[in-house]
Parts: C-alpha cells; sequence; structure tokens
C-alpha cells in the first residue's frame, strides 16, 4: 500500500479542465515535490486528495482509504497545511492547537499535552498565549505546520508551506519538514520553487496544464537534460541575433528572459574558452556569462518549452 | 508495520471515544472560539450592546406621553413597554455575527480546515449557531439588568427575565440562520452583510416600538403580520403583566417556528456547500 496512489484523477470546473487525468504514487517516508508553475493544476490536484475537493473522473486512495468513499477515514490520516495559512487572529496559538487537537477526536488532557510538545518543536512557546493576529508570516507558517501534525499524521499535505516568507523563515520550515520526514512521515510538498523541490525532495512530479510532464529522482531528471545552461547576457541588445547565431553553433537554444540568449552547450565547460573566442571573434559585446548545470528549470523547460514564473534564467 | 499501518491503528484508538460525546466536544469548542471572536472585538458586541440602549433612550423620551392614549397597554413607562424592542434589536446584531464570521471563515480558509479534520460536520453548523446564541443571551441579560436599574422592571419576576433570556436565544439562533443561509450559499461576507438591514426593518414595521392598536393602514396590517411581532407580542406581556406559561410558550414557540425555517434553509445550504467541494 502507498502512501498516495492516484489513478487518471481528473477535475473540471465547467469548461475548464484543471487536471487532465494524472496518476501518482507516493512512496512510503519520502518527500514527494508537486512543483509547477501557477495554475497549472497543484493545488486542485491536492484538494482532491485531502477530500476538500471531489475528483471528476479517476480515483485516489491516501493512507490507504478511497478520497471519496472513504473520505473520514483519510481525513484521520492526513495532516494539511494549504496554501494560505488560514488561521483565526484572534485566537491564540495555544488555543487554535487545542480546538484542532479536539477536531481529530482527541481527549482534552491528550490534546493539552500534544500542543505543549508542538508549541516547543516549532519554537513558538513562548509565543503561545500571544493572539495569532501578532504573528509574523513564517511565524503563522510554523503554528500552521504544528495544526497540520496534531494528531501524528501518516502523510503530511504541505501547498507551498513557503510561499511569501523570507529566506530565513523559508529555511526554518525546510528543517522542520526534514525533520519530520526523518521521524518517518511521508510529505506530499507543492511549490512553485525550484529550490525548494530540490532541496527537500527525493522525487518530484512537474505539473503543468493539469498533466504531468515529468516525474522521478530529480538528479536523474536533470541528468536526463544533459548539456549544462550556457546563458549570455549582451551588452548591446542589438547584437543579439548576432549572438544567437554564434551560440547557435555549440548546442540547441533554450528559453531565455529579454536580453538573453541560453543555449545547452554540447561538450561542457571544456568548450567555453571556444564559445568566448567566437563571440569575440564576431564582436559580440558580453555583459555577462554564466554556465549552469542543469537545474529542475531546465527539466521543466524541457518538457514545455517554457521557463518557471520568477525562476532565474 | 509501516508509519500508514501504525498511525492507522493509533487513529483507530481515538475512535474508540463515543461518536456523540465527540461531535458534542467538537460543537462546545467551536462554540467557545466563537463567542471569543465576539468578546475580543469590540465591533463585535459594542453595537448590540449600545445601539439598542441608545435608541431606547430617544423613544422613551420622545413617546414617553404616548402611554396615556387610549388602547396603550398598561405600563410603568415606555421604557418598560420598548424593553423588548430594544432585546430584540439586539438580537439583530448580535446573531448578524454568525453569518458574517462563517463567510469570512470561508474567505480565510478557515472553513477549509474545518472541513478536511475528521470533525463532525454538524458540529461546525452548531459551533456558530450556539456563538451567536450565547452572545444573545448575554446581551439580553445586561439590556434587561440596565433597564431595571432606570426603573422599568420586569413584572415576572426572576423567571420571567430567564424566560426572555431563553427567548432571545432561540430567536437569536432563527435569525442567525438566515444569515448562515446567506453565507454558505455566497461565501461572502459583503453579501452576509447586505442582509441584515433587512432584519432592521422589520423590527420597525412590528409591534415592537408601538402597540399595532395604535397603527393604521397597511403599517397596522404589516406589523399585525410581521413574525417579530408574534414573538415580541407574549414578551412583552411577560415583562409589562406578569408570569403566563401561556405567553412564554406563544413566544418560544414562535422563535423555534422561525429557527426551523431559518436553519432548514441554512443546513441545506451547508449541505450544498459541503457537497460542492
Amino acid at each position: 500500500m502507498k502512501p498516495v496512489e492516484a489513478e487518471g484523477l481528473v477535475r473540471t470546473f465547467g469548461d475548464v479542465t484543471a487536471v487532465a487525468g494524472i496518476d501518482l504514487q507516493v512512496d512510503e517516508g519520502e518527500i514527494f515535490g508537486f512543483l509547477g508553475p501557477n495554475g497549472a493544476g497543484k493545488s486542485t490536484t491536492v484538494r482532491m486528495l485531502v477530500t476538500l475537493l471531489r475528483p471528476t473522473a479517476g480515483n485516489a486512495r491516501v493512507a490507504g482509504f478511497d478520497v471519496v468513499k472513504d473520505a473520514d477515514s483519510v481525513r484521520r490520516l492526513i495532516g494539511v497545511a494549504l496554501q494560505d495559512a488560514a488561521i483565526d487572529p484572534l485566537m491564540t496559538g495555544n488555543e487554535l492547537l487545542r480546538l484542532q487537537a479536539v477536531l481529530h477526536g482527541l481527549g482534552h488532557r491528550r490534546a493539552a499535552n500534544r500542543s505543549a510538545e508542538l508549541l516547543e518543536r516549532v519554537g513558538l512557546t513562548g509565543a503561545a498565549n500571544r493572539r495569532v493576529g501578532t504573528y509574523s508570516g513564517g511565524m503563522r507558517r510554523r503554528l500552521d505546520l504544528a495544526l497540520a501534525l496534531i494528531h501524528r499524521p501518516a502523510v503530511l499535505f504541505l501547498d507551498e508551506p513557503t510561499t511569501g516568507l523570507d529566506p530565513t523563515s523559508r529555511v526554518a520550515v525546510w528543517e522542520e519538514v526534514r525533520a519530520l520526514n526523518d521521524d518517518g512521515t511521508t510529505v506530499f510538498l507543492t511549490t512553485q520553487y525550484l529550490e525548494e523541490a530540490d532541496e527537500l525532495a527525493g522525487r518530484i512530479a512537474i505539473i503543468d496544464g493539469g498533466v504531468i510532464v515529468r516525474e522521478g529522482d530529480p538528479t536523474v531528471l536533470k541528468g536526463r537534460v544533459g548539456d549544462p545552461t550556457l546563458r549570455v547576457e549582451v551588452a548591446d541588445n542589438a547584437t543579439i541575433e548576432l549572438a544567437r547565431r554564434v551560440l547557435g553553433a555549440f548546442g540547441d537554444e533554450r528559453p531565455a528572459r529579454d536580453g538573453r540568449v541560453a543555449i545547452g552547450l554540447r561538450g561542457g565547460a571544456p568548450r567555453l574558452t571556444e564559445v568566448v573566442r567566437a563571440l569575440d571573434e564576431q564582436g559580440v559585446p558580453v555583459a555577462h556569462f554564466e554556465l549552469d548545470s542543469p537545474s529542475l528549470d531546465d527539466v521543466f523547460a524541457d518538457a514545455t518549452g517554457r521557463r518557471l514564473e520568477g525562476a532565474e534564467t | 508495520m509501516t508509519a500508514v499501518q501504525s498511525a492507522q491503528r493509533a487513529q483507530s484508538v481515538s475512535r474508540n471515544r463515543p461518536r456523540l460525546l465527540v461531535g458534542l466536544e467538537q460543537a462546545w469548542v467551536l462554540t467557545v472560539r466563537s463567542v471569543f471572536a465576539t468578546v475580543r472585538k469590540t465591533d463585535r458586541w459594542a453595537p448590540g450592546l449600545i445601539f439598542p440602549l441608545a435608541m431606547a433612550a430617544v423613544y422613551s423620551s420622545q413617546f414617553a406621553r404616548t402611554t396615556g392614549l387610549p388602547g396603550f397597554p398598561e405600563v410603568d413607562s415606555f421604557l418598560q413597554f420598548i424593553l423588548p424592542a430594544t432585546i430584540l434589536q439586539g438580537i439583530a446584531f448580535s446573531a448578524s455575527n454568525a453569518g458574517t464570521d462563517m463567510a469570512a471563515d470561508i474567505e480565510t480558509g478557515f472553513f477549509d480546515r474545518l472541513v478536511v479534520s475528521p470533525v463532525a460536520r454538524q458540529s461546525i453548523f452548531v459551533g456558530r449557531v450556539g456563538g451567536s446564541a450565547a452572545a444573545a443571551g448575554f446581551q439580553a441579560g445586561a439590556h434587561m439588568a440596565i433597564f431595571f436599574l432606570l426603573g422599568a422592571p420586569i413584572e415576572s419576576g426572576p423567571a420571567g427575565a430567564l424566560a426572555l433570556i431563553l427567548i432571545s436565544v432561540v430567536l437569536s439562533v432563527g435569525i442567525s440562520g438566515f444569515g448562515l443561509a446567506v453565507a454558505l450559499r455566497t461565501g461572502s461576507s459583503e453579501a452576509t452583510q447586505a442582509m441584515f438591514p433587512l432584519f432592521f426593518m422589520l423590527v420597525f414595521v412590528s409591534s415592537a416600538f408601538f402597540p399595532t392598536e395604535l397603527m393604521k393602514g397597511w403599517y397596522q396590517t404589516a406589523a399585525e403580520n410581521n413574525p417579530f411581532s408574534l414573538v415580541v407580542n407574549p414578551t412583552r406581556q411577560l415583562v409589562i403583566s406578569g408570569w403566563s406559561w401561556g405567553d412564554l410558550s406563544a413566544a418560544v414557540g414562535y422563535s423555534l417556528l422561525i429557527a426551523v425555517v431559518s436553519l432548514g434553509l441554512a443546513y441545506g445550504a451547508y449541505v450544498q456547500r459541503l457537497k460542492r467541494s
């Protein structure tokens, strides 16, 4: 039995198909990264898996139970932190945790003990009796994580857990996710941050337009893209077409933002000297020059012909 | 044993607690949350407490001498006459919180947090209604105490005061139900708030502030058939005439009828919303 299994999962909203028949399998004890741009179908998929949305077609089992036929059993076994940390600002952290504990059927004594334990774990003991409205974004996320863990779930769903957080808070959430996973919790993580998926996930699936376009070990997927990406930013925009022609001789063009040309450099780093010489000979003034090993963004670009929103190109 | 299997076993232990007990406990904590939401924000409780008192002060000054008109019931003062109106206005304010708070929960995603937990579905609903009812009960008690201090006693004594609190609680549930129905149907705080002026208009076009015997024309017909008048008239008898089981039964009965209708609408909208997800 896999913690998460889906077959042919479809969800439509009127004429719009948000998720167009996806298959998923998440293994016990792994962090599974579900990656894609805004509107790709990530949150819709998660909402189906956590029983918030009925699939239009297909089926899914989470923690061994069907998400439609046995939704209540699924809810008992999963922890969920949705995209926006929906936390009542008028309640204190401690009150919210105890409320969540009772919602999961824990008695008062167990609720009190577990709340104290989790507050300690996420570093909020000092703020436990403050109203959540006074918390920073990072503190709210950590509390959200604690709320999702109150009943020791078998599978934890984190829907873009670090969106909107500053870098320090983001790293704190990552550390907590890793620690949870080390304790044996299976984590289903959606994100639009490549770095996050790279840092945390043992396996990823990339979704675009409601379809999974790549799935597997990030290292293997990056290896399949092949050549490293060479990005050249020209100092004079008028020479960009010339730069494109010159670079075209060294590899296939890859998507890049305005003012830059990117190629998959055949032969890799050893050919850099040749490239620099060729650009110089043709009189292309170079402002910036970088060579990257294939990234998840390259994997996404390889699969879709586009770059992920906000990704460095 | 895998982590999923051990979690399944752990969950089955908590599942062994009686479902009714767990459901009641969940309804209770959600009610407490609603009460906290009211108590912790001044703009939630102050209007329902203060505005009706201000209205009572204005009306009792303006219409003090009308108590001598033929057809006006025998009362100690106009203030005593409008105690039920003040309580009713307060209920209209506090009951509006149930709908707007539910809509806010839907808008912020807190509703999803509740729904994605294994909470008994009825408890979410009961928690919202319960919070509003508790607030209405406290508010009615405060209004009666202030009126008593101002020389407007309840002729049916402490039992009558308790009866008025009971009526307030039931009627609050009834009015809350309409707000909840709109909130659950639309998921919008604005739409929910927009319907509450209707209740204030209904309060004014009723026997709350003046006896229907002294009205005329369409206004009298509307006031006599206004559901609020059906609740206010027997409630007022408990205030100005003394204890009567009949008046108590009528006030609670009509309030219950309003509650059955509104909660029916709200529960239908609730089930629809859960199905939509």
